[in-house]
Protein backbone atom coordinates (compact mmCIF):
# COMPACT_ATOMS: atom_id res chain seq x y z
CA UNK A 1 0.00 0.00 0.00
CA UNK A 2 1.73 3.39 -0.97
CA UNK A 3 1.63 6.43 1.92
CA UNK A 4 -1.31 7.98 0.51
CA UNK A 5 -3.66 4.62 0.42
CA UNK A 6 -2.64 4.37 4.18
CA UNK A 7 -3.49 7.61 4.73
CA UNK A 8 -7.05 7.24 3.13
CA UNK A 9 -7.47 3.97 5.07
CA UNK A 10 -6.55 5.33 8.29
CA UNK A 11 -9.00 8.27 7.47
CA UNK A 12 -11.72 5.80 6.70
CA UNK A 13 -11.37 4.04 10.35
CA UNK A 14 -11.12 7.35 12.32
CA UNK A 15 -14.39 8.92 10.19
CA UNK A 16 -15.84 5.78 11.85
CA UNK A 17 -15.81 7.01 15.40
CA UNK A 18 -18.04 10.18 15.80
CA UNK A 19 -16.71 11.76 18.64
CA UNK A 20 -13.34 11.98 20.18
CA UNK A 21 -13.31 9.83 22.88
CA UNK A 22 -13.99 7.10 20.87
CA UNK A 23 -11.12 8.25 18.52
CA UNK A 24 -8.59 8.48 21.45
CA UNK A 25 -9.87 5.13 22.13
CA UNK A 26 -9.00 3.83 18.76
CA UNK A 27 -5.88 5.72 19.17
CA UNK A 28 -5.43 3.59 22.75
CA UNK A 29 -5.49 -0.01 21.21
CA UNK A 30 -3.34 1.21 18.66
CA UNK A 31 -1.04 1.84 21.37
CA UNK A 32 -1.40 -1.47 23.74
CA UNK A 33 -0.65 -3.01 20.34
CA UNK A 34 2.76 -1.69 19.95
CA UNK A 35 4.34 -3.26 22.42
CA UNK A 36 7.59 -3.89 20.90
CA UNK A 37 9.74 -1.42 21.88
CA UNK A 38 13.15 -2.18 23.19
CA UNK A 39 13.72 -0.51 26.70
CA UNK A 40 16.87 0.43 25.53
CA UNK A 41 16.15 2.37 22.54
CA UNK A 42 14.35 4.94 25.25
CA UNK A 43 17.49 7.33 24.53
CA UNK A 44 17.38 11.11 23.81
CA UNK A 45 18.83 10.33 20.20
CA UNK A 46 15.50 8.99 19.70
CA UNK A 47 13.20 11.40 21.13
CA UNK A 48 11.26 13.75 19.17
CA UNK A 49 11.35 16.98 20.23
CA UNK A 50 8.86 19.29 21.07
CA UNK A 51 5.91 16.77 22.19
CA UNK A 52 4.44 17.28 25.45
CA UNK A 53 4.89 13.39 26.61
CA UNK A 54 8.38 12.01 25.87
CA UNK A 55 8.01 10.71 21.95
CA UNK A 56 10.83 8.22 20.46
CA UNK A 57 10.56 7.33 16.77
CA UNK A 58 13.50 4.89 15.70
CA UNK A 59 14.02 4.40 11.80
CA UNK A 60 15.74 1.91 10.54
CA UNK A 61 16.80 1.09 6.76
CA UNK A 62 16.33 -1.94 5.07
CA UNK A 63 16.79 -3.04 1.18
CA UNK A 64 16.25 0.58 0.44
CA UNK A 65 12.87 0.75 2.51
CA UNK A 66 12.85 2.58 5.93
CA UNK A 67 11.03 0.92 8.91
CA UNK A 68 9.88 2.90 12.07
CA UNK A 69 9.74 2.16 15.74
CA UNK A 70 7.81 4.03 18.19
CA UNK A 71 6.90 4.66 21.38
CA UNK A 72 5.70 6.91 24.07
CA UNK A 73 5.42 7.52 27.76
CA UNK A 74 1.67 8.69 27.09
CA UNK A 75 -0.74 6.45 25.44
CA UNK A 76 -2.89 8.77 23.21
CA UNK A 77 0.20 9.94 22.22
CA UNK A 78 1.82 6.57 21.37
CA UNK A 79 -1.00 6.07 19.52
CA UNK A 80 -0.59 8.43 17.42
CA UNK A 81 2.88 8.12 16.93
CA UNK A 82 2.17 4.40 16.04
CA UNK A 83 -0.01 5.38 13.22
CA UNK A 84 2.25 7.96 12.02
CA UNK A 85 5.21 5.45 12.10
CA UNK A 86 3.19 2.41 10.24
CA UNK A 87 2.08 5.14 7.32
CA UNK A 88 5.72 5.62 6.58
CA UNK A 89 7.17 1.99 7.60
CA UNK A 90 7.94 -0.11 4.25
CA UNK A 91 8.24 2.92 1.93
CA UNK A 92 11.51 4.13 0.12
CA UNK A 93 13.05 7.28 1.86
CA UNK A 94 12.33 9.13 -1.60
CA UNK A 95 8.66 8.74 -1.25
CA UNK A 96 8.60 9.41 1.73
CA UNK A 97 10.92 12.88 1.16
CA UNK A 98 8.72 13.46 -1.37
CA UNK A 99 5.01 12.88 0.03
CA UNK A 100 2.59 16.34 0.33
CA UNK A 101 0.46 14.72 2.72
CA UNK A 102 -0.53 17.36 5.69
CA UNK A 103 -1.95 14.21 7.87
CA UNK A 104 -2.89 17.65 10.41
CA UNK A 105 -5.66 18.01 7.19
CA UNK A 106 -6.91 14.79 6.52
CA UNK A 107 -7.41 13.48 10.36
CA UNK A 108 -9.82 14.87 12.51
CA UNK A 109 -8.00 14.68 15.57
CA UNK A 110 -10.09 16.97 17.39
CA UNK A 111 -7.21 18.40 20.25
CA UNK A 112 -4.11 16.35 19.02
CA UNK A 113 -4.20 17.53 15.45
CA UNK A 114 -5.12 21.06 16.25
CA UNK A 115 -2.81 24.05 15.46
CA UNK A 116 -2.38 24.73 19.54
CA UNK A 117 -0.94 20.95 19.95
CA UNK A 118 0.70 20.73 16.01
CA UNK A 119 4.19 20.77 17.44
CA UNK A 120 3.92 17.63 18.67
CA UNK A 121 2.85 15.49 15.55
CA UNK A 122 4.95 17.76 13.41
CA UNK A 123 7.43 17.15 15.28
CA UNK A 124 6.90 13.35 14.47
CA UNK A 125 6.57 14.30 10.98
CA UNK A 126 9.61 16.26 10.92
CA UNK A 127 11.71 14.01 12.28
CA UNK A 128 10.34 11.22 9.73
CA UNK A 129 10.89 13.60 6.51
CA UNK A 130 14.21 14.70 7.62
CA UNK A 131 15.84 10.91 8.31
CA UNK A 132 13.79 10.32 4.26
CA UNK A 133 15.34 13.41 2.96
CA UNK A 134 18.90 12.83 4.62
CA UNK A 135 18.83 8.77 2.92
CA UNK A 136 16.71 9.89 -0.39
CA UNK A 137 20.01 12.44 -1.14
CA UNK B 1 -22.18 35.38 49.18
CA UNK B 2 -21.15 34.59 45.73
CA UNK B 3 -24.18 32.64 43.08
CA UNK B 4 -22.52 30.89 40.63
CA UNK B 5 -25.56 30.22 38.70
CA UNK B 6 -26.31 34.31 38.43
CA UNK B 7 -22.57 35.13 38.11
CA UNK B 8 -22.34 32.66 35.54
CA UNK B 9 -24.36 34.74 33.25
CA UNK B 10 -21.52 37.69 33.27
CA UNK B 11 -19.31 35.37 31.68
CA UNK B 12 -20.71 35.12 27.93
CA UNK B 13 -18.13 31.68 27.50
CA UNK B 14 -19.93 30.07 29.60
CA UNK B 15 -23.33 29.73 26.37
CA UNK B 16 -20.50 27.32 24.80
CA UNK B 17 -20.73 23.67 24.60
CA UNK B 18 -17.53 21.79 24.37
CA UNK B 19 -18.04 17.83 22.69
CA UNK B 20 -21.83 18.27 23.48
CA UNK B 21 -21.06 18.54 26.94
CA UNK B 22 -21.58 21.83 29.19
CA UNK B 23 -18.03 23.80 29.52
CA UNK B 24 -16.54 22.64 32.63
CA UNK B 25 -13.11 25.17 32.92
CA UNK B 26 -10.83 24.65 35.78
CA UNK B 27 -8.22 26.41 34.16
CA UNK B 28 -8.21 29.55 35.41
CA UNK B 29 -4.68 29.00 37.00
CA UNK B 30 -3.69 29.43 33.66
CA UNK B 31 -6.24 32.00 33.03
CA UNK B 32 -9.59 33.51 33.61
CA UNK B 33 -12.29 34.16 31.91
CA UNK B 34 -13.55 37.43 30.47
CA UNK B 35 -16.74 39.46 31.83
CA UNK B 36 -18.65 40.79 29.78
CA UNK B 37 -17.87 44.41 31.49
CA UNK B 38 -14.75 43.93 30.61
CA UNK B 39 -14.90 42.62 26.94
CA UNK B 40 -17.09 45.29 26.10
CA UNK B 41 -14.76 48.39 27.61
CA UNK B 42 -12.45 47.35 25.63
CA UNK B 43 -14.63 47.45 22.56
CA UNK B 44 -15.55 50.83 23.65
CA UNK B 45 -12.34 52.07 23.73
CA UNK B 46 -11.55 51.32 20.57
CA UNK B 47 -14.56 52.10 19.14
CA UNK B 48 -15.17 55.49 20.72
CA UNK B 49 -12.17 56.67 22.40
CA UNK B 50 -8.82 55.54 20.77
CA UNK B 51 -5.96 57.55 21.23
CA UNK B 52 -2.52 57.04 22.15
CA UNK B 53 -2.25 58.61 25.97
CA UNK B 54 -0.11 61.14 27.71
CA UNK B 55 0.61 62.90 24.45
CA UNK B 56 -2.41 64.33 22.61
CA UNK B 57 -4.17 67.77 23.00
CA UNK B 58 -7.14 66.87 21.83
CA UNK B 59 -10.60 65.06 23.32
CA UNK B 60 -9.71 61.70 22.18
CA UNK B 61 -6.71 61.41 23.62
CA UNK B 62 -7.67 63.63 26.92
CA UNK B 63 -10.28 60.85 27.47
CA UNK B 64 -8.25 58.05 27.12
CA UNK B 65 -5.94 59.27 29.70
CA UNK B 66 -7.81 59.94 31.91
CA UNK B 67 -9.33 56.31 31.79
CA UNK B 68 -6.05 54.54 31.52
CA UNK B 69 -4.57 56.61 34.77
CA UNK B 70 -7.59 56.00 37.06
CA UNK B 71 -6.86 52.34 36.74
CA UNK B 72 -3.94 53.25 38.49
CA UNK B 73 -6.59 54.55 41.15
CA UNK B 74 -8.58 51.35 40.95
CA UNK B 75 -5.36 49.22 41.93
CA UNK B 76 -4.40 51.48 44.74
CA UNK B 77 -7.65 50.97 46.16
CA UNK B 78 -7.82 47.29 45.49
CA UNK B 79 -4.48 46.18 47.00
CA UNK B 80 -4.63 49.43 49.45
CA UNK B 81 -0.99 50.61 47.96
CA UNK B 82 0.21 53.90 49.74
CA UNK B 83 -0.25 55.70 46.29
CA UNK B 84 -1.28 55.42 42.38
CA UNK B 85 2.22 55.86 41.42
CA UNK B 86 3.55 53.35 43.38
CA UNK B 87 1.32 51.26 40.37
CA UNK B 88 3.34 50.21 37.59
CA UNK B 89 1.82 48.78 34.72
CA UNK B 90 4.10 45.40 33.07
CA UNK B 91 3.20 43.03 30.13
CA UNK B 92 2.58 40.33 33.19
CA UNK B 93 4.19 39.19 36.30
CA UNK B 94 6.73 37.70 34.31
CA UNK B 95 7.78 40.88 32.92
CA UNK B 96 7.12 42.00 36.44
CA UNK B 97 10.24 39.13 37.86
CA UNK B 98 12.45 40.78 34.99
CA UNK B 99 12.37 44.08 35.50
CA UNK B 100 12.57 43.49 39.51
CA UNK B 101 15.18 41.13 39.25
CA UNK B 102 17.49 43.44 36.56
CA UNK B 103 17.11 46.26 38.34
CA UNK B 104 17.53 45.36 42.04
CA UNK B 105 20.32 43.37 41.25
CA UNK B 106 22.66 45.96 39.42
CA UNK B 107 22.92 47.66 43.02
CA UNK B 108 23.97 44.21 44.74
CA UNK B 109 27.48 42.75 45.48
CA UNK B 110 29.01 39.85 44.33
CA UNK B 111 28.18 36.88 47.00
CA UNK B 112 24.89 38.75 48.06
CA UNK B 113 21.62 36.14 48.23
CA UNK B 114 18.30 35.58 46.77
CA UNK B 115 15.90 33.29 48.60
CA UNK B 116 13.24 31.75 46.61
CA UNK B 117 11.20 28.52 47.41
CA UNK B 118 11.43 24.67 45.91
CA UNK B 119 8.11 25.33 44.38
CA UNK B 120 8.34 28.70 42.87
CA UNK B 121 6.78 29.32 39.14
CA UNK B 122 9.58 29.46 36.78
CA UNK B 123 8.98 33.35 35.93
CA UNK B 124 10.17 33.77 39.77
CA UNK B 125 13.43 31.62 39.31
CA UNK B 126 14.49 32.29 35.75
CA UNK B 127 14.88 36.38 35.85
CA UNK B 128 16.57 36.21 39.14
CA UNK B 129 18.97 33.37 37.57
CA UNK B 130 20.08 35.58 34.81
CA UNK B 131 20.85 37.79 37.43
CA UNK B 132 22.62 35.75 39.69
CA UNK B 133 24.99 35.04 37.01
CA UNK B 134 25.40 38.31 35.30
CA UNK B 135 26.19 39.77 38.86
CA UNK B 136 28.12 37.01 40.62
CA UNK B 137 24.84 36.13 43.28
CA UNK B 138 24.03 33.25 45.15
CA UNK B 139 20.42 32.00 45.40
CA UNK B 140 18.82 29.21 47.94
CA UNK B 141 15.94 27.90 47.75
CA UNK B 142 13.20 26.91 50.50
CA UNK B 143 12.40 23.45 51.38
CA UNK B 144 9.29 22.62 50.62
CA UNK B 145 7.83 19.93 53.62
CA UNK B 146 6.31 16.66 52.46
CA UNK B 147 2.84 18.32 52.94
CA UNK B 148 3.35 20.66 50.41
CA UNK B 149 4.67 23.83 52.65
CA UNK B 150 7.28 25.75 53.01
CA UNK B 151 10.07 24.58 55.42
CA UNK B 152 10.07 27.77 58.09
CA UNK B 153 13.01 26.12 60.30
CA UNK B 154 14.95 26.33 57.12
CA UNK B 155 13.66 29.38 55.45
CA UNK B 156 15.38 30.69 59.23
CA UNK B 157 18.71 29.55 58.67
CA UNK B 158 18.97 30.69 54.89
CA UNK B 159 18.61 33.86 56.77
CA UNK B 160 21.64 36.45 57.18
CA UNK B 161 23.03 39.48 56.35
CA UNK B 162 23.92 38.25 52.85
CA UNK B 163 20.21 37.95 52.28
CA UNK B 164 18.98 40.84 49.74
CA UNK B 165 16.47 39.70 48.15
CA UNK B 166 13.50 37.37 49.01
CA UNK B 167 10.98 35.91 46.55
CA UNK B 168 8.24 34.29 47.25
CA UNK B 169 5.17 33.10 45.93
CA UNK B 170 1.98 34.34 47.47
CA UNK B 171 -0.33 31.47 46.45
CA UNK B 172 0.97 28.37 44.69
CA UNK B 173 -0.04 27.47 41.68
CA UNK B 174 0.86 23.85 42.17
CA UNK B 175 -0.25 23.22 45.58
CA UNK B 176 -2.38 25.47 46.95
CA UNK B 177 0.16 26.47 49.60
CA UNK B 178 -0.74 30.05 51.12
CA UNK B 179 2.52 31.35 52.96
CA UNK B 180 1.45 33.13 56.26
CA UNK B 181 2.96 36.75 54.45
CA UNK B 182 3.19 38.43 57.76
CA UNK B 183 5.12 35.94 59.62
CA UNK B 184 7.85 35.26 56.60
CA UNK B 185 7.84 39.61 56.71
CA UNK B 186 8.54 39.57 59.93
CA UNK B 187 11.11 36.99 59.86
CA UNK B 188 12.65 38.27 56.76
CA UNK B 189 12.75 41.95 58.81
CA UNK B 190 14.29 40.85 62.07
CA UNK B 191 17.42 39.16 60.71
CA UNK B 192 17.95 41.32 57.60
CA UNK B 193 17.23 44.29 55.39
CA UNK B 194 16.40 42.20 52.56
CA UNK B 195 13.70 43.23 49.66
CA UNK B 196 10.59 40.91 50.18
CA UNK B 197 8.77 40.62 47.06
CA UNK B 198 5.77 38.13 46.91
CA UNK B 199 4.48 36.95 43.71
CA UNK B 200 0.98 37.80 43.22
CA UNK B 201 -0.10 36.15 40.18
CA UNK B 202 -2.52 33.78 41.68
CA UNK B 203 -3.06 35.27 45.26
CA UNK B 204 -4.44 38.44 43.88
CA UNK B 205 -7.64 37.23 42.06
CA UNK B 206 -8.65 35.33 44.63
CA UNK B 207 -7.83 36.87 48.08
CA UNK B 208 -8.42 40.54 49.21
CA UNK B 209 -4.93 42.17 50.20
CA UNK B 210 -3.71 44.91 51.74
CA UNK B 211 -0.13 45.52 51.06
CA UNK B 212 0.19 48.14 54.17
CA UNK B 213 -0.72 45.67 56.54
CA UNK B 214 0.92 42.69 55.15
CA UNK B 215 4.18 45.18 55.22
CA UNK B 216 5.51 43.59 51.81
CA UNK B 217 7.75 45.80 49.69
CA UNK B 218 6.68 44.22 46.02
CA UNK B 219 4.09 42.42 44.75
CA UNK B 220 4.13 41.23 41.21
CA UNK B 221 0.14 41.20 39.41
CA UNK B 222 -1.15 39.02 36.77
CA UNK B 223 -4.66 41.28 34.86
CA UNK B 224 -5.27 37.92 33.07
CA UNK B 225 -5.82 35.86 36.11
CA UNK B 226 -8.35 38.12 37.38
CA UNK B 227 -10.39 38.78 34.81
CA UNK B 228 -8.68 41.20 32.84
CA UNK B 229 -7.22 40.71 29.14
CA UNK B 230 -4.28 39.46 28.70
CA UNK B 231 -0.66 41.54 28.02
CA UNK B 232 -0.95 43.69 31.32
CA UNK B 233 0.14 43.05 34.94
CA UNK B 234 1.43 45.29 37.46
CA UNK B 235 4.20 45.62 39.80
CA UNK B 236 3.54 47.07 42.88
CA UNK B 237 6.38 48.68 44.70
CA UNK B 238 6.99 51.33 47.74
CA UNK B 239 7.33 54.34 46.47
CA UNK B 240 10.42 55.25 48.19
CA UNK B 241 12.60 51.91 46.64
CA UNK B 242 10.61 52.46 43.26
CA UNK B 243 12.46 56.13 43.36
CA UNK B 244 15.92 54.35 44.05
CA UNK B 245 15.48 51.82 41.42
CA UNK B 246 16.61 52.30 37.49
CA UNK B 247 14.42 51.49 34.55
CA UNK B 248 15.25 48.78 32.70
CA UNK B 249 13.46 49.86 29.42
CA UNK B 250 14.24 53.37 27.36
CA UNK B 251 12.02 54.85 25.25
CA UNK B 252 9.30 57.02 24.94
CA UNK B 253 7.36 58.28 27.50
CA UNK B 254 9.62 57.48 30.44
CA UNK B 255 12.25 60.18 30.08
CA UNK B 256 12.19 64.01 31.85
CA UNK B 257 14.79 65.57 29.38
CA UNK B 258 17.08 64.03 26.58
CA UNK B 259 20.48 65.04 25.38
CA UNK B 260 22.67 63.19 23.01
CA UNK B 261 25.29 61.93 25.53
CA UNK B 262 22.38 61.14 28.33
CA UNK B 263 18.91 61.90 29.71
CA UNK B 264 16.94 61.83 32.74
CA UNK B 265 13.97 60.09 33.84
CA UNK B 266 10.27 61.30 34.46
CA UNK B 267 9.32 60.61 38.04
CA UNK B 268 7.61 57.13 39.31
CA UNK B 269 5.18 55.26 37.82
CA UNK B 270 6.41 56.72 34.58
CA UNK B 271 10.28 56.23 34.49
CA UNK B 272 9.47 52.43 34.08
CA UNK B 273 6.40 52.47 31.17
CA UNK B 274 8.68 53.06 28.12
CA UNK B 275 7.10 53.38 24.99
CA UNK B 276 3.14 53.33 23.97
CA UNK B 277 1.78 51.29 27.10
CA UNK B 278 -0.89 48.61 26.94
CA UNK B 279 -3.63 51.07 27.83
CA UNK B 280 -6.49 49.35 26.35
CA UNK B 281 -5.43 46.51 28.20
CA UNK B 282 -4.99 48.28 31.25
CA UNK B 283 -8.49 49.94 31.23
CA UNK B 284 -9.99 46.82 30.76
CA UNK B 285 -7.92 45.53 33.76
CA UNK B 286 -9.85 48.65 35.53
CA UNK B 287 -13.13 46.99 34.52
CA UNK B 288 -12.25 44.11 35.98
CA UNK B 289 -10.96 45.36 39.02
CA UNK B 290 -14.59 47.30 39.18
CA UNK B 291 -16.28 43.51 38.80
CA UNK B 292 -14.30 42.03 41.67
CA UNK B 293 -14.81 44.90 43.86
CA UNK B 294 -18.14 45.14 43.37
CA UNK B 295 -18.47 41.10 44.10
CA UNK B 296 -16.40 42.46 47.25
CA UNK B 297 -13.08 40.18 47.42
CA UNK B 298 -13.93 39.17 50.69
CA UNK B 299 -17.06 37.29 49.08
CA UNK B 300 -14.18 35.58 46.39
CA UNK B 301 -11.94 34.74 49.45
CA UNK B 302 -15.10 32.51 50.83
CA UNK B 303 -15.79 31.32 47.68
CA UNK B 304 -12.34 29.98 47.24
CA UNK B 305 -12.13 28.82 50.58
CA UNK B 306 -15.67 26.53 50.52
CA UNK B 307 -15.14 24.95 47.26
CA UNK B 308 -11.31 24.25 48.32
CA UNK B 309 -12.88 22.16 51.02
CA UNK B 310 -15.11 20.26 49.04
CA UNK B 311 -13.15 19.68 46.55
CA UNK B 312 -10.24 18.64 48.45
CA UNK B 313 -12.46 15.82 49.78
CA UNK B 314 -13.75 14.98 46.78
CA UNK B 315 -10.47 14.82 45.05
CA UNK B 316 -8.93 12.85 47.82
CA UNK B 317 -11.64 9.99 47.74
CA UNK B 318 -11.22 9.13 43.79
CA UNK B 319 -9.18 5.77 44.31
CA UNK B 320 -5.67 5.62 42.03
CA UNK B 321 -4.91 9.95 42.10
CA UNK B 322 -2.67 11.16 44.05
CA UNK B 323 -3.49 14.76 44.79
CA UNK B 324 -0.55 17.45 45.26
CA UNK B 325 -2.19 19.74 48.07
CA UNK B 326 -0.87 21.20 50.87
CA UNK B 327 -2.53 19.84 54.26
CA UNK B 328 -2.78 23.51 55.52
CA UNK B 329 -6.43 24.46 56.49
CA UNK B 330 -6.17 27.67 54.40
CA UNK B 331 -4.83 27.06 50.93
CA UNK B 332 -6.06 28.15 47.10
CA UNK B 333 -8.30 26.05 44.95
CA UNK B 334 -5.71 24.49 42.98
CA UNK B 335 -5.58 21.22 43.06
CA UNK B 336 -2.12 18.93 41.10
CA UNK B 337 -3.06 15.43 40.54
CA UNK B 338 -1.25 12.36 38.95
CA UNK B 339 -2.69 8.90 38.57
CA UNK B 340 0.22 6.13 38.78
CA UNK B 341 1.22 4.76 35.41
CA UNK B 342 -1.08 7.24 33.83
CA UNK B 343 0.04 9.96 32.07
CA UNK B 344 -1.07 13.71 32.48
CA UNK B 345 -1.54 14.65 29.07
CA UNK B 346 -3.55 11.28 28.48
CA UNK B 347 -5.71 12.05 31.23
CA UNK B 348 -6.34 15.97 30.42
CA UNK B 349 -7.10 14.63 26.33
CA UNK B 350 -9.70 12.50 28.13
CA UNK B 351 -11.15 14.58 30.36
CA UNK B 352 -11.56 17.41 27.54
CA UNK B 353 -14.39 14.73 26.01
CA UNK B 354 -16.49 15.54 28.99
CA UNK B 355 -16.07 18.68 28.42
CA UNK B 356 -13.46 19.63 31.46
CA UNK B 357 -10.87 21.99 30.86
CA UNK B 358 -7.67 21.34 32.94
CA UNK B 359 -4.11 21.92 32.25
CA UNK B 360 -1.70 19.45 31.96
CA UNK B 361 2.38 19.46 31.96
CA UNK B 362 4.57 20.87 34.32
CA UNK B 363 2.82 24.44 35.10
CA UNK B 364 6.29 26.05 35.38
CA UNK B 365 7.01 24.37 38.09
CA UNK B 366 9.35 22.02 36.57
CA UNK B 367 12.36 21.92 39.31
CA UNK B 368 9.40 20.73 41.66
CA UNK B 369 7.87 18.07 39.56
CA UNK B 370 11.42 16.83 39.64
CA UNK B 371 11.72 16.88 43.17
CA UNK B 372 8.65 14.36 43.46
CA UNK B 373 9.79 12.59 40.78
CA UNK B 374 6.63 13.52 38.74
CA UNK B 375 7.07 13.80 34.93
CA UNK B 376 4.22 16.17 34.86
CA UNK B 377 0.50 16.27 36.30
CA UNK B 378 -3.09 17.38 35.27
CA UNK B 379 -4.19 20.23 37.04
CA UNK B 380 -7.65 21.95 38.44
CA UNK B 381 -7.95 25.33 40.00
CA UNK B 382 -11.14 26.91 40.81
CA UNK B 383 -12.18 30.45 40.91
CA UNK B 384 -15.56 32.39 41.49
CA UNK B 385 -17.82 30.92 38.47
CA UNK B 386 -16.88 27.26 39.49
CA UNK B 387 -19.18 25.61 41.99
CA UNK B 388 -19.75 22.20 43.82
CA UNK B 389 -21.09 21.20 40.05
CA UNK B 390 -17.80 21.40 38.06
CA UNK B 391 -15.87 19.77 40.67
CA UNK B 392 -18.39 16.59 40.38
CA UNK B 393 -18.28 16.29 37.31
CA UNK B 394 -14.59 16.74 37.06
CA UNK B 395 -14.50 13.62 39.86
CA UNK B 396 -16.79 11.75 37.91
CA UNK B 397 -14.69 12.51 34.45
CA UNK B 398 -11.46 11.72 36.10
CA UNK B 399 -13.09 8.09 37.27
CA UNK B 400 -13.95 7.20 34.03
CA UNK B 401 -10.99 8.46 32.61
CA UNK B 402 -9.01 6.05 34.46
CA UNK B 403 -10.91 3.35 33.77
CA UNK B 404 -9.97 3.77 30.26
CA UNK B 405 -6.48 4.34 30.52
CA UNK B 406 -5.87 1.55 32.72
Amino acid sequence: MSIEEKVEDYKKTLAMFPNPQEKYQYLIEQAKKNEDFPQELRIDEFKVNGCQSQVWLVPEEKKNKLYFKSDSDALIAKGLVTLIASIYSNEAPEDIANSKIDLMEEFELGVILSPARRNGAFSMLKTIKEFSQKLAN
Amino acid sequence: MIKVSDLKKDFPIFEREINGKRLTYLDSGATSQKPSVVINEMSNVYANMNANVHRGTYVLSSETTTKYEDVRNKLKDFINAYSADEIIFTKGCTEGFNFLANSICKELSPGDEIILSEIEHHANIIPWQMAAEKYSLKINYINITESFDLDLDHFENLLSAKTKVVSIVGESNMSGMLPDIQKLNSLIKEKTDAIYIVDGAQLVPHRKIDVQELGIDFICVSGHKMLGPTGIGVVWGRKELLEKLDPVYGGGDMIEEVFYDSATWAPVPHKFEAGTPPYVEAIGLGAAVDYLSNLNMKNVEKHSDDLREYAKKKLENIKGLNVVHTNSKLAGCTFAMSVNGVHATDISLMLDTFGVAVRAGHHCVQPFHRKLNLDATFRATGYIYNDEEDFDILSDAIEESIKILT
